[in-house]
């Protein structure tokens, strides 16, 4: 019993510790953005890295997803016959949920697990220690790019995912139901103004949107660079970062999205 | 190998003459605590000569360094220091902690007890930016060289000017290609070649180069030697020597590599059982009665 105990201990230490550092790489992070040097050319890399090359799966992704979506809703709106809702469910589910939602799970699959190897590997080939040897904090250097072109481009992502699915959405209205496009946008537009606004012009639904996304781009550039710092045992420990980088940043993804759907409807109004 | 100068000035401080009993070192540091204990007791400022702390003239010194990782002792009362212009080998068997005392030099890792001076400064009391800024005056080579794999050769020898310097680009090229040429290598051929197109040797000069960059007083080595055929190792062998030689940093090698520390180091400490076994010149240590030592050296 005692042993078992222990064991928990032991784990509930591990796991305390491991927040701790997590929260600490966060923090300083954050911190270093607005301290010099700036390492400017390491963010527009990350950025390029992070939003342009990841840009071919997210939109596929939302593509599809728009369709898909438009294709299921269709059969089912027109039970009741009301499939001229198409627009407006495809664009509120895109724009609330799948689009912030997917973009992060794609990007934690694609980029997470390469940030997760890139900085694991420097790790493991003492690249890590020859940064700090040569005067240059490594969180400066390598994390807090990686966390601000996450902040900056999974919000950048998501809009253009969202309107692609949205336009996804559209092919099948109007080819699969013969919806006119002009109606589907309509509707479109309608559901986002229906929402309601902050500031008088922001649609609500926007608003919800775009956080999201910012906070996601923060998941899983802290949780890759995390991963990739705390690799050790050569090769194999790479590997091991990688994956749980996809995994632990996809499960706060999905964790987090609640939690923040609940904030932002008791905040913005449902 | 050492001036012959300089080993008459050694030869006044009786820790350098002979091979070096450590534990006679220990109780002199132990007295001199105590000495300074009833000093600081009696309100007196603490005379300077019997201080513990650095010693005159060392550029590196570990004074009595004791370091673990939870149960697992690394080190257990490790002291040496080297002198401007000296190279300190430090060997051993693998697992004995040499690589722990370069990264206690460079902070990567601070000793339980103990105190680690670099030019008599305490690192352990520094702030991380005067730690940094201590770190930008040494120069680390590493075993697997550590070279930035996603920059050029050229930009890996750049990074720590343009890190530290505010030289512009023709300046940075003037260097880079200076310290290219010192490490034998033809700047043209592989200034714009990736660290993973080099063979080991290239990569082992390009991180001497990239070390020796912003001029470093103080040189540490790791492993320099391992993994290269006997060729490369003369090369880099000679290559530390010429360091030595003509920009007088002081150096701190580990490596098991016999032959070559006893072509370049001063001194060499042999770390056996988490402490050091034997501190001398590579003379006395070839003269060495101690068992363990002439296992050590082999047949060599």
């Amino acid at each position: 019993m005692t042993a078992l105990a222990a064991r928990l201990n032991a784990a509930a230490q591990g796991t305390v510790l491991g927040v701790q550092n997590y929260v600490r790489l966060a923090w300083n992070a954050l911190r270093f953005v607005f301290a010099r040097p700036f390492y400017a050319g390491d963010l527009v890399q990350q950025m390029d890295a992070m939003g342009v090359q990841s840009l071919g799966i997210v939109l596929l992704t939302g593509f599809f997803t728009g369709m898909v979506l438009a294709l299921q809703s269709s059969v089912q709106l027109r039970t009741f016959g009301a499939t001229q809702y198409i627009g407006s469910l495809v664009s509120a589910s895109i724009i609330r949920e799948l689009g912030p939602v997917l973009a992060g799970l794609m990007v934690a699959g694609r980029v997470g697990s390469g940030v997760a190897a890139q900085i694991g590997s420097m790790k493991v080939t003492e690249q890590i220690d020859a940064l700090n040897t040569l005067g240059t904090d490594p969180i400066k250097k390598l994390v807090t790019p990686r966390v601000l072109a996450g902040l900056i481009m999974l919000p950048v992502l998501t809009v253009l995912a969202d309107l692609v699915g949205i336009l996804g959405g559209n092919v099948i209205a109007r080819v699969y139901v013969g919806l006119p496009s002009s109606f589907y946008w309509r509707t479109v537009w309608e559901q986002i103004a229906g929402g309601g606004f902050s500031f008088g012009f922001i649609p609500n639904d926007f608003i919800q949107g775009l956080i999201k996304p910012f906070v996601f781009g923060g998941i899983i550039a802290t949780t890759a660079c995390y991963h990739g710092l705390a690799t050790t045992g050569g090769t194999e420990g790479v590997g091991v970062a990688t994956t749980r980088t996809v995994v632990a940043a996809s499960i706060a993804i999905l964790v987090s999205d609640y939690f923040l759907t609940q904030l932002l409807l008791s905040v913005l109004g449902a | 190998m050492t001036q012959p100068g300089d080993a008459d000035a050694r030869g006044r401080e009786p820790r350098r003459t002979g091979p070096r009993d450590f534990t006679e070192t220990t109780e002199r540091r132990v007295r001199a605590t105590i000495r300074d204990a009833l000093a600081e007791a009696g309100g007196e400022e603490r005379p300077r000569a019997e201080d513990p702390g650095p010693a005159e003239g060392a550029v590196i010194e570990l004074e009595r360094v004791h370091l673990g990782f939870g149960d697992r002792v690394i080190l257990e009362d490790v002291s040496f220091l080297a002198r401007r212009g000296e190279t300190i080998a430090v060997v051993g068997e693998s697992g004995t902690g040499k690589s722990t005392t370069l990264k206690l030099l460079l902070r990567h890792l601070q000793p339980d007890s103990g105190r680690v001076y670099i030019d008599g400064e305490d690192i352990a009391a520094l702030s991380f930016t005067e730690a940094l800024r201590v770190r930008r005056r040494m120069g680390m080579v590493f075993q697997q060289a550590a070279l930035f794999d996603s920059l050029t050769v050229f930009d890996n020898v750049a990074y720590p000017l343009r890190e530290h310097t505010d030289y512009g680009d023709d300046e940075i090229e003037a260097r880079v290609r200076e310290k290219l040429a010192f490490v034998d290598l033809d700047p043209d051929r592989v200034m714009d070649q990736l660290p993973s197109e080099l063979s080991g040797g290239m990569r082992k000069r390009v991180g001497v180069a990239r070390a020796i960059a912003n001029d470093p007083e103080i040189m540490l080595y790791d492993e320099p030697t391992s993994g290269l055929d006997p060729l490369t190792t003369g090369t880099i062998t000679r290559l530390i020597m010429k360091l030595q030689r003509e920009l007088q940093v002081t150096s701190v090698v580990v490596s098991h590599d016999i032959r070559s520390v006893f072509r370049m180091a001063s001194y060499v400490a042999v770390l056996a059982d988490r402490r050091i076994r034997f501190f001398g010149t590579p003379e006395e240590m070839a003269a060495s009665d101690d068992r363990y030592i002439q296992d050590f050296l082999g047949g060599f």
